[in-house]
């Protein structure tokens, strides 16, 4: 499916809510890795707003970014739970790992707490990680 | 004048007002006629013998001075 | 009038009923009840600094600069943000306030570059003056810290700068855009130090933005952040005068903003009853057509229209124009003659070129260029409620809580009053659009339409009875106002045609291709939902059954008992600056000035008398019936003041066609316009800026033009159509137009009241002005109609003969955009060409795909009338089956396609349907080139010296 059909998809799954553009520009940005000018333009259109209205809002926020980032990323989860399974003592070896090469972003619960540390590449799920299996997830990454 | 379009214009005239029966309808279609037209228009249209008048228009045409 | 900007309290004035009595610094005010302390201070002679704040915009509270003492509250509240109270104590000035609004202002001039005495807007820069008033001598910051002086100019708007350098970050702007104009173009980008005002998104500019340069922004900006660019380059104007604009039936007036004869800006007058201190792009920034290359000042003339022009002095032009209207006269008669008014042009003015064509040549062949496009309102409304005009002032649409706009498109004809418009719908007024198209309003940022009924062009008549058919037959009717303001037996009559199943949504349906169930529910809301008020526009009367169809909407206002108060009403959006004018004068071959009939021996005696003239009692030819007369010989000169009817009128073949058999066509114009091209004399007209007089614009509001500079060629228009006059022996005299006023007023039951004293003693008067009304009628028919009782018309629909076919199977409908008006004479020589350089046929993707078309394309369209080539741009604005263009364009010319088809009460034409075909072409008609040889032959002036004869 192409991105403005998605886009489309994620605006009508919102329909009827109050206040939806912020919940809306946060799913675009999940998807997309960014918020562009031309999503702007298409959520302005969207929900009856101008394409000033949009962009004022999304450079408000530090959270949407204007271009993604290319990099590879891997999503740590540093919530509660792993937090408490041990994650935090992981991040330096993470960090170094990671280098500049893969972005490496913070999430807060990836609904395994149960079984952490988590993280999240793409689409797949890892768990109970350590800092020898999390190194080598971040360096195929 | 060309008749054939006073024609037209006479008759679209009676066409607007038609709903009104044809009685009341020539009346009304006289007195815009009377109201709006240049008298060289009348003359024209009244000597161009009235082949392809409707009949409210033809009616009116009738009525005028 | 010295250069002084117009006084801003601050905050906006409150209706509020209630008072309360404040002190402030000792001083004693009341103010109705929620008025800002800012407000209230401003009204006792005081000001308190400020920055963010304007008494056009909502108080935002951000600057912290109008911070004032309350006794008995602590701190230092905002005084745009607070409401004054009863028995409030307030200080101004205190050296703790002082020194508060030292520190902040310290704050943003160490942001700002200090070049105020290279700047263009010293001595007019609000953040000056209040550096000034807070007494700020230097800057503790020093100016080295991170700022944002390095930022570059956006140029791109062809009319105003945006040098982000001197952005305060006060966000006026933005909410001028958003408040005011309502099209939400600008934001704050970024947050915090980083945060700059940006139009539209990150690589936008002003031009490539949502902006339609209204300039309300411009005038909001409180530095040199935002500023005209004729400000920068002639310099800070040094007077002001109060004019009206000369575009659209708006009517909104300006303070034209003069150094010496240079004029500098047009800024919207706040005090202007119509505008309120707003306009849009074409009255705020494009009058620059009044100095253009092309514009002729000197009289010509040619013996045929095979020859070139040959300047001559006034007394030759004028001795040869009388002379050959005299001999034509004397060969053929009077009948032969004839003129055309302009709603260009002031009543002043128009009234004399009926009185000159009347009393002088001595025939009634007198029309004006309303003709082809609110003649329908005239006759409708007469026949309906007894008068030829709206019933509202734009105020009223304040009050409205539906809202039916049908055939009209606000945004981009009557801009300013669309703003107003958006406001009350944001404001949660419903709204119904019935448009072949969807225009801007049906959805556009913050406004959407509750129905839009994308109705066949032609069909308006079948939709509005349907409309009357649901409010009818579901007792939705107001029997209570029926019974009491109209004629019942009329009322029993028109209520059982309309129920007639006939006339159901969904019988109609199949004509109309409106979903009977949208139709449904858009007559029920309309019936209950409070007040309703009906706005249309040309494409309600430019059809064969216009006049129909403002009787439909007549019928339907009465019905619904929505006429006689404010919020409701029916409200003609006029085109031209003085259509409205131009009617009232008198133009129509058929009715004295105040719409009453030629054939009435009263009215004409009192004409006869104050003319010392014998009128005669017959009507004369409509424009159409005119040319028609010229083919045949029996019409053989004109004088057209102010009118392109070659290119505004239907079936332009046919007009040259008639304009080429006549032996005497004077055009009194400012350019050599398309008409001229078969004119024999040719006499230069002069602008709004150059003369004196007044228009009236659609809400029926008399307004002063006044002269701002001298006329560049040599005379007002009414000097010139009096010195005609003379030159046939008339002996007129007038040395103001005030004398021509009075005239009128003396003449005319509805104008008693007016003069120009009056009006500028008033600012505006709504007509009647008389012994009832002596300070003007901004509502009509509140006690009763002005015929007694309101008339209800039966209004049968009848198919145009126009239709579509195999070989033509698409219907053409046409409009007008917002940077362009009527056909572009003026606007097409302004920089307005930035957003509209040619004339784009709209056209519906299914359409595009079956021809195998894209945007962009030449195309061919074709009727049975004739054909031209335009460029194509797809669509979905527009419905399976319909295309759509403008026609401010000589080089589209659009009217070459259309049809003679016209409005069966009024001949006005049918602009608005015609069968087309459309395929792909590779550039310009036979037509279209063979006319531009012409204009370019037709157009040669002579040299000065004519050159020795070289065979
Ligand atoms: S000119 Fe008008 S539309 Fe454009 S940004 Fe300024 S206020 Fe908005
Ligand atoms: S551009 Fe002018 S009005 Fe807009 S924020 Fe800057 S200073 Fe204020
Ligand atoms: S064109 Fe119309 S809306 Fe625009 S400024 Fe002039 S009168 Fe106002
Ligand atoms: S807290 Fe890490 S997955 Fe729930
Ligand atoms: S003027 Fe009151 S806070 Fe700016």
């Amino acid at each position: 499916m192409n991105r403005s059909a998605r886009l489309v998809e994620i605006v009508a799954a919102h329909a009827g809510r109050e206040g939806p553009l912020l919940p809306l520009l946060h799913e675009v940005q999940a998807e997309f890795g960014c918020v562009d000018g031309e999503a702007e333009a298409q959520l302005a259109h969207a929900l009856n707003l101008s394409r000033a209205e949009v962009h004022g809002v999304v450079s408000f926020y530090h959270d949407f970014t204007a271009t993604a980032d290319p990099r590879p990323c891997v999503q740590l989860c540093r919530a509660e739970a792993c937090q408490a399974r041990g994650v935090e003592a992981l991040v330096p070896a993470a960090q170094a790992a990671a280098g500049g090469r893969v972005k490496l972003h913070d999430v807060y619960c990836l609904g395994l707490c149960s079984v952490g540390p988590n993280a999240r590449v793409g689409d797949q799920l890892y768990a109970r990680l350590d800092q020898g299996s999390l190194v080598e997830l971040i360096e195929r990454a | 004048m060309d008749v054939a379009h006073l024609t037209l214009m006479a008759n679209q005239i009676a066409r607007n007002f038609a709903v009104q029966g044809d009685e009341r309808a020539a009346a009304a279609t006289a007195e815009h006629i009377t109201l709006f037209w240049d008298p060289r228009m009348k003359a024209a249209i009244r000597a161009g013998g009235g082949a392809d008048l409707s009949p409210i228009a033809a009616a009116a045409l009738s009525r005028l001075d | 009038m010295a250069y002084e900007p117009q006084a801003d309290f601050g905050t906006p004035q409150v209706a509020s009923e209630t008072r309360v009595t404040l002190t402030i610094d000792g001083r004693s005010v009341t103010v109705p009840q929620g008025t800002s302390l800012m407000r209230a201070a401003a009204l006792t002679g005081g000001s308190i600094p400020k920055l963010c704040a304007s008494d056009n915009l909502a108080a935002f509270g951000s600057c912290r600069l109008c911070l004032v003492e309350v006794d008995g509250m602590r701190g230092t509240p905002a005084s745009c943000t607070t409401p004054a109270a009863e028995g409030m104590t307030v200080h101004t000035q205190t050296p703790r306030l002082q020194k508060l609004r030292r520190g902040v202002m310290e704050l943003y001039i160490s942001d700002h570059p200090l070049d105020c005495l290279t700047c263009s807007a010293n001595n007019d820069c609000e953040l000056q003056d209040q550096a000034a008033a807070v007494g700020l001598r230097d800057v503790r910051f020093g100016y080295a810290g991170e700022n944002h002086l390095g930022l570059a100019a956006d140029t791109s708007n062809p009319y105003f700068d945006f040098d982000p350098s001197k952005c305060i970050a006060c966000s006026r702007c933005v909410r001028a855009c958003d408040e005011v104009q309502g099209t939400f173009a600008l934001t704050m980008d970024g947050r915090g130090f980083a945060s700059k005002i940006s139009a539209g998104q990150a690589g936008d500019d002003f031009l490539s933005s949502e902006c339609v340069s209204c300039g309300a922004c411009v005038q909001a900006c409180p530095t040199a952040t935002l500023q005209e660019k004729a400000v920068k380059e002639i310099g800070k104007p040094e007077r002001s005068v109060i004019t009206t604009c000369a575009y659209c039936g708006v009517g909104c007036t300006f303070r034209a903003e003069m150094r010496g004869e240079q004029l500098v800006r047009m800024v919207p007058w706040k005090d202007g009853k119509a505008n309120h201190g707003h306009s849009c792009v074409k009255g705020r920034f494009a009058w620059g057509y009044a100095q253009h290359k092309d514009r002729i000042t000197a009289p010509m003339i040619r013996e045929s229209i095979d020859q070139p022009w040959r300047e001559v002095s006034w007394d030759e032009a004028l001795g040869f124009a009388a002379s050959r209207l005299q001999s034509i006269k004397a060969q053929y008669g009077a009948r032969a003659l004839g003129g055309i008014t302009s709603s260009r042009c002031t009543n002043e003015e128009t009234f004399l070129v009926q009185k000159l064509v009347r009393a002088g040549f001595g025939t009634n062949n007198v029309d004006t260029c309303a003709r082809v496009c609110h003649s329908p309102t005239g006759y409708g409304l007469k026949t309906t409620f007894g008068t030829s005009a709206g019933t509202q002032d734009f105020d009223s649409v304040e009050h409205s809580d539906v809202i039916l706009v049908i055939g009209a498109n606000p945004t981009d004809a009557h801009p300013v009053f669309a703003s107003r418009m958006k406001r009350r719908l944001r404001k949660g007024a419903k709204l119904i659009v019935i448009d072949p198209r969807r225009i801007d309003l049906v959805r556009s940022a913050h406004i959407a339409a509750e129905y839009h009924l994308p109705l066949q062009p032609g069909t308006n008549v079948a939709v509005l009875t349907a409309m009357a058919h649901v409010i009818v037959t579901e007792g939705l009717a107001d029997e209570a106002f029926i019974r009491e303001r109209c004629d019942w037996d009329e009322y029993q009559d028109w209520a059982r045609f309309v129920s007639d199943e006939r006339h159901s949504p969904e019988v109609l349906e199949a004509v109309s291709r409106v979903p009977a169930a949208d139709l449904r529910a858009a007559a029920r809301l309309f019936a209950t939902g409070g007040n309703g008020a009906i706005y249309y526009g040309l494409g309600v009367t430019e059809h064969s059954q216009g006049s129909s169809t403002v009787m439909a909407i007549a019928n339907l206002a009465m019905a619904t008992g929505n006429v006689g108060r404010p919020g409701v009403g029916v409200n003609p959006l006029r085109g031209q600056n003085n259509v409205q004018g131009a009617c009232d004068m008198g133009s129509f071959p058929h009715e004295l000035s105040g719409y009453r009939h030629i054939s009435d021996t009263a009215t004409r005696a009192l004409f006869e008398a104050d003319w010392g003239v014998t009128l005669d009692p017959e009507p004369g030819l409509r424009i159409p019936n005119m040319l028609d007369a010229a083919v045949d010989g029996s019409f053989r000169a004109i004088y057209i003041q102010g009118e392109d009817i070659l290119q505004s009128d239907p079936n332009t073949h046919h007009v040259a066609a008639g304009l080429k058999a006549m032996d005497c066509v004077i055009v009194h114009d400012l350019f050599l316009n398309e008409t001229a091209n078969y004119a024999h004399v040719f006499l230069p007209g002069s602008t709004f800026l150059e003369k004196t007089g007044t228009f009236t614009n659609a809400e029926r509001r008399i307004q002063m033009v006044r002269k701002v500079m001298e006329p560049a060629n040599g005379m007002e228009d009414w000097q010139v159509t009096q010195a005609l006059a003379n030159a046939m022996g008339l002996g007129w005299n007038y040395t103001h137009p005030s004398q021509i006023m009075d005239e009128v007023a003396r003449l005319t039951p509805s104008f008693a009241g007016v003069s120009h004293a009056r009006l500028d003693e008033a600012g505006s008067l709504q007509w009647p002005v008389n012994e009832a009304h002596p300070d003007g009628s901004p509502i009509m028919h509140e006690a009763g109609f002005a015929n007694g009782k309101g008339k209800f018309v039966v209004t049968d629909y009848v198919p145009t003969d126009e239709k579509t076919g195999p070989r033509f199977p698409l219907l053409l409908t046409t409009g007008r955009i917002l940077s362009h008006y009527n056909v572009g004479a003026q606007t097409r020589r302004t920089a307005n060409t930035a957003w509209h350089p040619e004339d784009l046929l709209e056209m519906h993707p299914t359409d595009a795909e079956n021809r195998g078309l894209k945007s962009g394309d030449w195309t061919r369209l074709a009727s049975r009338t004739g054909e031209t080539t335009l460029r194509l741009l797809v669509t979905d604005r527009v419905a399976p089956g319909v295309v759509y263009t403008t026609f401010h364009h000589p080089a589209t010319q659009a009217n070459v396609v259309t049809t003679e088809f016209s409005d069966w009460a009024t001949n006005c034409p049918e602009y608005k349907v015609t069968a087309v075909q459309v395929m792909a072409s590779n550039g310009p008609t036979d037509w279209q080139e063979d006319y531009e040889a012409l204009s370019a032959r037709s157009r040669r002036i002579a040299p000065e010296i004519p050159a020795e004869a070289a065979e």
